[in-house]
């Protein structure tokens, strides 16, 4: 029997991208900014992250999606298994314990591969492995962001990465459709990086990627100068990542082959975290760095850092 | 982050698989744990287990020295003519060598060094650098050193330092050390130099140029031994100079035994909390000893292997018993002219049966160096008398005659101890000896007038360094 399809409208379809956007933003910033406060991620001995580290992070992610695309899906899932499980197991080890969290990461990486294989059929099937999908891509992001930033990454290196991949989703969104179709190809399986929601025949989505960096610019700015600075980074956010993405296919035409919508997120996001970097660095100076805000928040005292050429460290604007 | 991790990944695979080590990478590293530090104020976690080895695990201590001693051997015996000979006299089985079979190995004694150095020098290895021991056993050492020493041990070092806390970019370090130690004054600017902190090698100058440089040069590591400490606390204390009127952070001395008098003088003269006494030897270098806060000395297994043999039987020495200190260190942290199961001459008590309670409480230790071997005194009555013993005493007298200068004898069951008159000034002979003998020795004094009071024991500080500043004479010569 045929089902008759009803017509959706572009501002119906963008106000419910603008819905799922915000609602990732929220929960990856603000969680990724809770985790950030409360829990301490144990470090190496030795290491920081610095701006080789971006470099090779780029390169990663070029390669990545070329690496997916090559593979067989049962190995994709394989990748994606020890990505997510690795991040999520250094993320809530510290929060639930050895055993705890491989409990959980079994739970959930067992109950999404189950709806993947088993409830696709249906819309409220589809809407519960969307929602599945989408606590692990948050947990992910949250986890992912505070190894990076706990680990040492600056504003300044997470304001050059948004820059890099603003030109890595214009080459690979908007003239080398290969994110589309690496959509195309992996979606319905287990452990998609995306989150959203279907409503009707639609899917409204936002990568795990993008929710990375977004995660990483709110907290990194406020590691850096503190709560004024992260509510001015959070703006950036929400207009350039949930406003200007949602509202941009009324200007240029996203669409693929498939007739899905597909927007370059961090190309509109990228240039305008690079110049609020600027800003903040000319108007706060310099970063403060894990010690100095640690110092800033009564934690542990730190040992003297070996800083002979640094300059004073920046008042906070607030904690 | 990632670079470090592969940087760390790569050191701990030259050292399984016993190659020798990039300094340059291990120099990297020194400057990932300054950025670390800078960023996060310490170290991450388990950075003790990183440059202490294995302390937490006994097994994996004796593996690190199977594996250590194993490798060293076989290098020894295809590259060092000496020890070629040495292994094929001993008949060692260089395929299974470790633990087991180590005290089939007869120890190296100085005067084999001395006598024949040229058979101690790998074949595979051009010689750099020539060191000299200060000689004060006699006649002095020389031992060669390569290229790959002497850039990997300050390497090692300023990692260690660093993590440690020990030494910080913006470190001023003063050395007043002899001239002719080249090996330690290159490691100390090296090392210095790798971390980013000031390195300022002075040599045995005359005390007043060298507090000068400590009070106005901004010094914060001072690097000396205690008999040098000894004159800089006398010449501080003529000047009136107090703890305010320097920046020291860190003393470090070695080479002589620090009494706890002259430590505690010494701290709060130049306003440290405390004098450190690591041990060192050129002749095993790069191993070394640390003194944790209960005064043990505990050495370094990451790279040798150190035994206490009793100085009577030539086994291991018993708890409570006084042995030499016999150094291996391992290939390929020791390069050009090797040594294997070197006897220092260096003595120390085995520390009792059970576990130690200290900070360094996973890492072998003895008591702290009690003197060389042929200083001990032995008393009729079998008692043992140590160089540190009677330093310990001489200095804690209320004359503060530092640094201590003596002559003991045996005496049948007492000492009979020579000491310059200015060490007994507003004493008393008969207070003196009850000094003495609160302090455990039973000594008969024999007093010297003060001029001839150097010629009693010499110290490394009568290695005095001229200059044309302190000899008015020469000035504009």
């Amino acid at each position: 029997m045929s089902v008759p399809i009803s017509p959706v409208s572009l501002t119906e379809q963008t106000l419910v991208e603008l819905c799922v956007i915000m609602s990732g933003l929220v929960a990856a910033c603000g969680g990724a900014l809770a985790y950030f406060r409360r829990v301490r991620q144990e470090r190496p001995p030795i290491g920081t992250f610095n701006g080789r580290d971006v470099v090779i992070l780029l390169i990663f992610i070029g390669v990545l999606p070329f690496v997916y695309g090559w593979l067989p899906v049962p190995l994709v899932t394989c990748l994606l298994v020890l990505t997510f499980a690795s991040a999520l197991h250094i993320g809530y080890r510290p929060v639930l314990g050895p055993v705890g969290v491989w409990v959980g990461i079994g739970i959930l990486f067992g109950f999404n591969i189950w709806t993947s294989n088993h409830v696709m059929g249906s819309l409220p099937g589809w809407q519960l492995w969307f929602v599945e999908q989408s606590v692990l891509v948050v947990l992910a992001a949250i986890a992912v962001s505070n190894l990076y930033l706990q680990g040492g990454m600056k504003l300044q290196q997470v304001a050059w990465l948004a820059l890099g991949l603003a030109c890595y989703d214009v080459v690979f969104a908007a003239y080398y459709p290969l994110t589309g179709r690496l959509i195309a190809r992996y979606l319905t399986h287990p452990l998609m990086p995306i989150l959203g929601i279907r409503l009707g025949y639609f899917d409204y989505a936002v990568g795990l990627g993008d929710l990375l960096v977004y995660s990483l610019f709110f907290v990194a700015a406020y590691k850096a100068y503190g709560a004024r600075a992260a509510a001015i980074a959070g703006g950036v956010i929400v207009v350039m990542g949930g406003f200007a993405t949602a509202f941009v296919p009324f200007v240029f035409n996203f669409t693929n082959s498939n007739l899905d919508v597909l927007v370059p997120a961090q190309s509109l996001f990228g240039p305008f975290a690079f110049v609020t970097y600027l800003w903040m660095k000319r108007h706060y100076g310099r970063e403060r760095t894990m010690a100095e805000y640690l110092a800033s928040r009564g934690g542990p005292p730190a040992a003297p850092a070996p800083a002979a050429d640094q300059a004073a460290a920046p008042q906070p604007a607030s904690i | 982050m990632f670079e470090t991790g592969v940087r760390q990944f790569r050191l701990a695979l030259g050292l399984v698989a016993g190659r020798r080590i990039d300094p340059g990478n291990v120099a990297r590293l020194v400057d990932d744990v300054l950025a670390t530090l800078a960023e996060f104020g310490e170290p991450g976690a388990d950075a003790a287990e990183l440059i202490d080895g294995p302390t937490t695990s006994p097994e994996a201590q004796l593996e690190t020295a199977n594996r250590g001693l194993r490798r060293t051997a076989r290098r020894l015996a295809a590259q060092s003519p000496f020890y070629a000979r040495r292994f094929a006299a001993a008949g060692t089985d260089l395929a299974r060598f470790g633990l087991a079979g180590l005290r089939q190995v007869p120890v190296t004694v100085k005067a084999d060094l001395t006598e024949r150095p040229g058979d101690f020098r790998c074949a595979d290895v051009p010689p750099y650098l020539a060191t000299r021991t200060t000689g004060t056993t006699g006649r002095p050492t020389e031992v060669w050193l390569s290229r790959y020493e002497m850039e990997l041990w300050p390497a090692l070092g300023a990692l260690a330092s660093v993590l440690r806390d020990e030494l910080r970019p913006g470190d001023v370090m003063q050395v007043n050390l002899s001239s002719r130690s080249t090996a330690a004054l290159h490691l100390a600017a090296a090392s210095c130099r790798l971390v980013g902190a000031g390195c300022r090698p002075l040599g045995i100058v005359p005390p007043e140029a060298a507090l000068d440089a400590l009070a106005d040069g901004g010094t914060t590591i001072l690097l000396s031994c205690p008999s040098y400490l000894a004159e800089l606390v006398n010449e501080a204390r003529r000047r009136g100079l107090g703890a305010g009127d320097f920046r020291l952070r860190r003393i470090v001395v070695g080479g002589e035994v620090l009494s706890p008098s002259l430590a505690r003088a010494a701290a709060r003269a130049f306003g440290v909390t405390a004098v450190e006494d690591p041990y060192s030897m050129t002749e095993i270098a790069p191993v070394s000893g640390r003194t944790c806060r209960q005064g043990h000395q505990h050495y370094d297994l990451n790279l040798g292997y150190t035994e206490l043999i009793d100085l009577d039987t030539g086994e291991l020495a018993a708890p409570g018993a006084l042995g030499t200190l016999v150094v291996t260190p391992y290939f390929p942290y020791r390069d050009c002219t090797p040594v294997f199961r070197y006897d220092t001459r260096d003595v120390a008590r085995c520390l009792p049966d059970g576990p130690l309670s200290c900070e360094l409480a996973g890492v072998p230790a003895t008591s702290q160096i009690v003197g060389k071997a042929n200083q001990l005194l032995r008393l009729h009555d079998g008692e043992v008398i140590t160089p540190r013993q009677l330093i310990e005493a001489i200095e804690a007298l209320p004359g503060e005659p530092w640094p201590a200068r003596y002559r003991a004898t045996a005496d049948g069951d007492r000492i009979r101890l020579a000491l310059p008159a200015s060490a007994i000034a507003g004493y008393g002979h008969a207070e003196a000896e009850r000094h003495f003998a609160a302090a455990g020795l039973g000594a008969d004094l024999d007093i010297v007038p003060d001029d001839q009071g150097a010629a009693l024991r010499h110290t490394r500080s009568d290695l005095h360094e001229t200059m044309f500043a302190s000899q008015h004479a020469l000035a504009g010569a």
